[in-house]
């Protein structure tokens, strides 16, 4: 079960046909992720394989996911927000609910293969196996 | 100017809108012609060149020995080794020359203006054999500084330069700098992945050692390209990759290899795709290239200033030589936001790097959208890319 905050947004966007539109929509995520301040841009919390600079950082804090991103780039800052929205403040389990496919619905992205110009799925990769290690108690 | 319809992908949709293809510095989209020769050499003449005796095979080696000949025409080369690409060109020449002629102490001359296939290979060999690396500076008005050159040639024995720059369009003054290394002593790599799908290079008039090309970026097949090596620096070459179509007599106690190209050309080479980038060079020959060069040149020149009125910086200087290539930035958009709301109306642009960092680094920047026009491009498409840019900044926070 997706935190509900995503499953709204998701029903949305499935009412956005033009392209354009749902790059202002994901654009206006941006501001759903806590701002990870400059001065806290690690190469440890580097989204690596981005063309933009995107940094994001998760922590488990009493049991919840706990998000934090920055990004040049304002699509990869929205689609941080997307993140947010299916994981901060969640339990583990739900966090863990949301998958590579939600952000497919975003309706944004041309391929989420791994590849140069595709940080936004090593940014998901990344987050899940932290979520991966933390619920192994790591 | 040739005709687009020849081109069956450039009648696709994108995103609902007709696709504008501007992403040509990474690779050009293929004519019919190409297609149909791959097509009929897989359906009709399919088998390995060279050994057998057999009639399909006498068909595949002729395909595929014609690609070279016609390189060998094109290029005024007396030897072209076939190979992957540019990069494999290049690679080549680092393993297959410079293993065989450079020693600890020596030098090679490089600079920032290079694409990382043109760095990469010399930082290995750098490390192995403990040869010291020479990077020319670029200028702040993006052209090489010539005075370092010169003061970087006592001692080195290879210079590897760009001829045409991938970010910036720029073609650099390549007659110059052979003659000043030959006058030192030195060797010349170019890499012309760039330079060669916009200006007829010929490599004996220029007095080249080394040309490295790319067939994609000139209307031909990926996968393959060439090396164009002088007799004299062929002679000094040896082989890195063995097996196959490189040997001359193997036994268990050693090998011998072939004397011409093929030593070069280690297994089954790329066949089908020799033979469309053949059909590309036969389109080709029927295109007026001068033309079409100073044509696109004059299409990158008001794209540049149509971009500057819009706001953006805009990275090259457009001289007669350079290539049609606009990089640029909006400080209101990021470059792959850019890219994306591009592509949302149909338009294909480059961003990101370009394999070419120290570059970006100098220009103190860390990516830029990259417009590249190519023959089947029209001013109607540059109108195009400038409007829906301006719609794009107008509607996501930028200043139009």
């Amino acid at each position: 079960m997706i935190a509900a905050p995503l499953a709204e947004v998701i029903e949305e966007l499935a009412d956005i046909e033009d392209r354009m539109e749902r790059f202002e929509f994901i654009f206006d995520l941006a501001e759903d992720i806590l701002a990870l301040p400059i001065e806290a841009w690690t190469d440890e919390n580097r989204v690596k394989g981005c063309q933009s600079q995107a940094h994001l950082e998760v922590r488990l804090q009493d049991g919840h996911v706990h998000l934090r991103g920055g990004a040049d780039a304002r699509l990869v800052q929205g689609l941080m927000g997307l993140l947010a929205l299916g994981m901060h403040g969640q339990p583990l389990e739900v966090a863990r609910a949301m998958t590579v496919d939600h952000i497919k619905e975003a309706g944004v992205l041309n391929s989420l293969t791994p590849s140069r110009s595709n940080g936004v799925r090593t940014m998901f990769d990344m987050i899940t196996q932290e979520l991966e290690a933390m619920s192994h108690g790591e | 100017m040739i005709n687009a319809s020849d081109f069956p992908i450039l009648s696709r949709k994108v995103n609902g809108k007709r696709l504008v293809y501007l992403d040509n510095a990474a690779t050009t989209q293929k004519p019919q012609v190409v297609i149909d020769a791959m097509n009929r050499y897989y359906t009709n003449s399919n088998a390995n060149v060279h050994r057998a005796v057999h009639t399909l095979a006498g068909e595949a080696t002729d395909g595929y020995e014609a690609c070279r000949t016609s390189l060998k025409a094109w290029f005024n080369a007396p030897r072209v080794v076939l190979t992957s690409g540019t990069t494999e060109a290049i690679n080549l020449v680092a393993h297959g020359w410079g293993r065989a002629n450079l020693k600890e102490g020596d030098a090679i001359v490089l600079t920032e203006m290079e694409h990382h296939s043109d760095i990469v290979p010399w930082q290995m060999l750098s490390k192995e054999r403990g040869v010291e690396l020479r990077y020319v500076p670029v200028l702040e008005d993006m052209t090489l500084d010539m005075d370092a050159y010169t003061a970087s040639l006592p001692g080195a024995k290879l210079v590897c330069v760009v001829h045409t720059s991938n970010v910036l369009g720029v073609r650099n003054p390549v007659e110059r700098i052979i003659e000043q290394a030959h006058a030192s002593g030195a060797r010349v790599l170019l890499d012309a992945a760039q330079g060669a799908p916009h200006t007829r290079i010929d490599v004996t008039e220029l007095d080249v050692d080394f040309l490295a090309v790319s067939a994609h970026k000139m209307l031909g097949p990926t996968g393959i390209g060439c090396l164009t090596v002088k007799e004299d620096a062929f002679a000094e070459m040896a082989p890195f990759m063995g097996g196959g179509d490189m040997i001359d007599q193997v036994t268990v106690e050693g090998s011998t290899y072939q004397e011409n190209e093929h030593k070069f050309e280690a297994g089954t080479p790329r066949i089908a795709e020799a033979i469309g980038w053949k059909a590309a060079m036969d389109y080709l020959e029927q295109v007026d290239l001068d033309a079409e060069h100073h044509r696109l040149l004059g299409i990158a020149r008001w794209t540049a200033e149509a971009l500057r009125n819009l706001g953006c910086t805009v990275y090259g200087r457009h001289d007669d030589m350079d290539s049609a290539v606009v990089s640029f930035l909006h400080p209101a958009l990021h470059a792959e936001d850019m890219a994306h709301l591009l592509d949302a109306q149909g338009f294909a642009v480059r961003t990101g790097h370009h394999c070419a960092q120290p570059l970006l680094h100098r220009l103190g920047i860390s990516s830029t959208v990259r417009a590249s026009f190519y023959l089947y491009n029209t001013m109607e498409e540059a109108e195009g890319l400038v409007e829906a840019l301006s719609h794009v900044l107008e509607r996501f926070g930028g200043s139009a």
